[in-house]
């Protein structure tokens, strides 16, 4: 059997998620598709575990029970520093798995390790945004050049294939490009909605259920929005900057003015908007008719239309959260190991 | 196949939670030094550290609400059984049995009736099998939160007090496994409340109907609703007891010779005190004409008396400050083999 070796370098929320999908669907996997996946190294902030023959679906369980920035507790596979040198020389993987946070200004240390990575001949997949964001020409270039993969599935709309499906349009032209991208403003918003409380307990909400980034300023001030829509802009070849985008903060939002909407008949949403033409792009609270269909879109649900010179596609599912953002990334791998082409333009 | 493993919250611990739930945070720190010490007792590190971790996102939860709604409450409550999950599988490995920790929120699923919720079971199955597949041909020692779950939507749930039993039967009954051990620190179902008769003794065996309708007058042990998947998928074998002791077996049926009473209980309810006596075969005319001769030639004063033929059970109402004096007389007679 193939065997595609992986490493995963963020040990959170995704990545101990995706370890454990790994130990839990390696045999189905196998069975499916014939390959076999074997994690050689896992990486956190202090530390590294590395195994060159690969985990087993044991040791992965119980890698996902050490404490945080703990991976340097899995003796006797471990590393009290991170060097991704060393740990490309140790266990020689096939694909690498980032997972760090994101960074929009600087990229790192994501940008940095993806570089690495691509140079030493390892495929990637990511789920952090801000590589692809900030550079994604320059990385893909190196990829191609080196016929590497990079993939990024999970980076929008995680729980659905929507970048996938926007890849495989190669005929028409995209003109627009509307929707909610950000779960947690979202599910702050229908707090508001149908609880009447304010935005700072509905924060406090998100935050509590684990839905809101570890800096909450990500997703209320629109920049996690807005990052997925550059990342849509580069995906159908009309790439915007970070900066371009326009944004305003949803934190300026009152109970008041929910209440106001509602009596008038409207849901307030906070919409990403890009308008591919006029290259007009924006993250912004819009008060839309209850009869729209964004505002059928609840929780901590995602949803993006699509207008293209033919129609219309709506895509309406689940944005992010450790477990489903876990298994794009796992789809990610799987493609790359069966060997099925990036599609990029 | 190793044993799945499902654990409660440690004693008390679910109570606390609430009364965190409810804005009192200064039990908090009760919660923190229980926990704190027993960590310290098993003496691991890694299990220092993971059961701080976890407190300290207690500790935040419980700092940013006031008083929690009805879907914080269960998140909060979540904890109790969480934090157990993590001591488990430490007590286990430092005893070299490889266990690991089962999300109970990746696989218990259910509806979205917060603190009370009920378990889906074609959504839960599909969980299970996943999990199975790796475990069934490994000696690795599964352990999973018992009484917390997660609906549909993606939020916590808890499934209702003794809720623990109802995950263990859901999942033995969708994975077929014959036995389901509850363990607590009783040695079994006892014929009535030792602390009100002391020569109270252990039921051996049981059929469900009776060990649900003794919980429906309030037996004290098992949640009726972990008798729900045994009805309608598998039908384990319940065994009840502690480390010590493994006193009784519930299972969908008993032989003839188990047929009778089991149970007798006093409860008061309202300007009267009810006697109950559960088993198959007490609502029999036979069994209601023995119970009446000895109620007679005893000279016991009744208020009333309740049996219908399709239940297992009898009720004789009798005044309130003679309710304990009868019941055991009344234990005497049934279970204890004296002459009226
Ligand atoms: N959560 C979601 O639903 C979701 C959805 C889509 C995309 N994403 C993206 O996925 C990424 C991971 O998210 P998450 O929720 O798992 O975040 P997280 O829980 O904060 O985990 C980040 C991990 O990266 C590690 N890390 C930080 N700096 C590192 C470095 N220099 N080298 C190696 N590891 C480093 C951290 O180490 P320590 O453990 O030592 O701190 C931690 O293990 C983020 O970019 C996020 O935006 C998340």
């Amino acid at each position: 059997m193939k065997i595609a070796k992986i490493i995963i370098i963020g040990f959170g929320n995704v990545g101990r998620a995706f370890a454990r999908t790994i130990a839990l669907k390696k045999k189905f996997v196998e069975s499916r598709y014939g390959v076999s996946l074997s994690v050689v190294g896992v990486a956190d902030s202090k530390g590294m575990a590395l195994k060159s023959d690969g985990f087993s679906e044991y040791e992965l369980l119980k890698l996902c029970e050490v404490p945080r920035s703990g991976v340097n507790l899995f003796s006797p596979y471990a590393y009290n520093y991170v060097d991704l040198k060393y740990m490309y020389d140790m266990v020689q993987p096939d694909i690498h798995v980032e997972l760090t946070p994101a960074n929009y200004v600087t990229g790192e240390p994501g940008l940095t390790n993806i570089m690495f990575a691509l140079t030493r001949g390892a495929h990637v997949v990511t789920a952090n945004k801000a590589p692809i964001v900030l550079k994604y020409k320059e990385l893909l270039e190196i990829a191609k050049k080196r016929s590497l993969q990079l993939r990024f599935r999970s980076t929008v709309m995680g729980g659905t294939p929507l970048i996938d499906t926007i890849m495989s349009l190669r005929s028409e032209e995209i003109e627009k490009i509307e929707g909610i991208l950000n779960a947690t403003t979202n599910f702050i918003l229908t707090e508001m909605h149908d609880k009447l409380i304010d935005f700072e307990e509905a924060l406090k909400k998100a935050q509590i259920m684990g839905l809101a980034e570890a800096d909450p300023s990500l997703d209320i001030d629109g920049i996690d929005a807005a990052a997925k829509l550059v990342i849509l802009s580069h995906v159908i070849g009309c790439s915007i900057s970070l900066d371009e985008v326009k944004r305003e903060s949803l934190s300026k939002i009152k109970l008041r003015d929910v209440v106001e909407a509602i009596k008038e008949g409207f849901v307030i949403k906070y919409l990403a908007y890009f308008d591919v033409r006029r290259r007009e792009t924006y993250v912004r609270i819009v008060k839309i008719p209850k009869t729209d269909v964004f505002a059928q879109v609840n929780g901590s649900l995602n949803a993006v239309r699509i207008k293209t010179d033919v129609g219309e596609i709506l895509f309406v599912g689940k944005g992010g959260g450790g477990l489903e953002t876990a298994h794009s990334v796992l789809d990610d791998v799987i493609a790359i190991a069966i060997g099925s082409e990036g599609g990029m333009r | 196949m190793r044993p799945i493993v499902v654990v409660s919250a440690s004693k008390g611990i679910t109570d606390l939670l609430l009364d965190v739930a409810k804005g009192r945070k200064e039990v908090l720190k009760e919660i923190e030094n229980r926990y704190t010490s027993i960590a310290r007792e098993i003496g691991s590190f890694k299990l220092v550290k993971r059961i701080e971790e976890e407190l300290d996102k207690l500790r935040r939860v419980a700092e940013g609400v006031g008083i929690a709604d009805s879907v914080l409450t269960d998140y909060i409550l979540s904890y109790g059984e969480k934090i157990s999950k993590i001591i488990m599988v430490q007590a286990l490995e430092l005893n070299d049995i490889r266990a690991f920790e089962l999300n109970a929120t990746d696989i218990i699923v259910t509806n979205n009736t917060h603190g009370d919720a009920v378990i889906d079971y074609p959504a839960t199955a599909i969980a299970l099998e996943k999990v199975y597949s790796v475990i069934k041909n490994h000696s690795y020692v599964p352990v999973i939160e018992g009484f917390i779950g997660r609906s549909f939507e993606g939020e916590v749930t808890t499934i209702g007090r003794g809720g623990s039993d109802y995950t263990a039967t859901t999942i033995a009954s969708l994975l077929k496994i014959d036995k389901v051990y509850l363990v607590s620190d009783v040695d079994g179902i006892m014929t009535t409340d030792p602390d009100l008769v002391p020569t109270a003794r252990l039921v051996k065996h049981m059929s469900y109907v009776e060990a649900l309708e003794a919980s429906m007058y309030g037996a004290k042990g098992i949640n009726p609703k972990a008798f729900d998947p045994l009805v309608k998928i598998y039908s384990s074998n319940l065994l009840i007891g502690s480390w010590r002791n493994i006193g009784t077996m519930i299972s969908r049926e008993i032989s003839r010779d188990f047929i009778g009473p089991k149970v007798i209980m006093l409860k008061d309810a309202g300007d009267y005190a009810y006697i109950a006596i559960v088993g198959e075969g007490v609502s029999s005319a036979k069994f209601v004409r023995d119970l009446l001769d000895t109620v007679v030639k005893l000279g016991i004063d009744i208020k009333g008396i309740q049996a219908h033929v399709h239940r297992p059970s009898i009720v004789l109402f009798v005044d309130k400050s003679r309710g304990r004096e009868i019941l055991k007389i009344l234990h005497k007679v049934i279970f204890e083999g004296d002459q009226p």
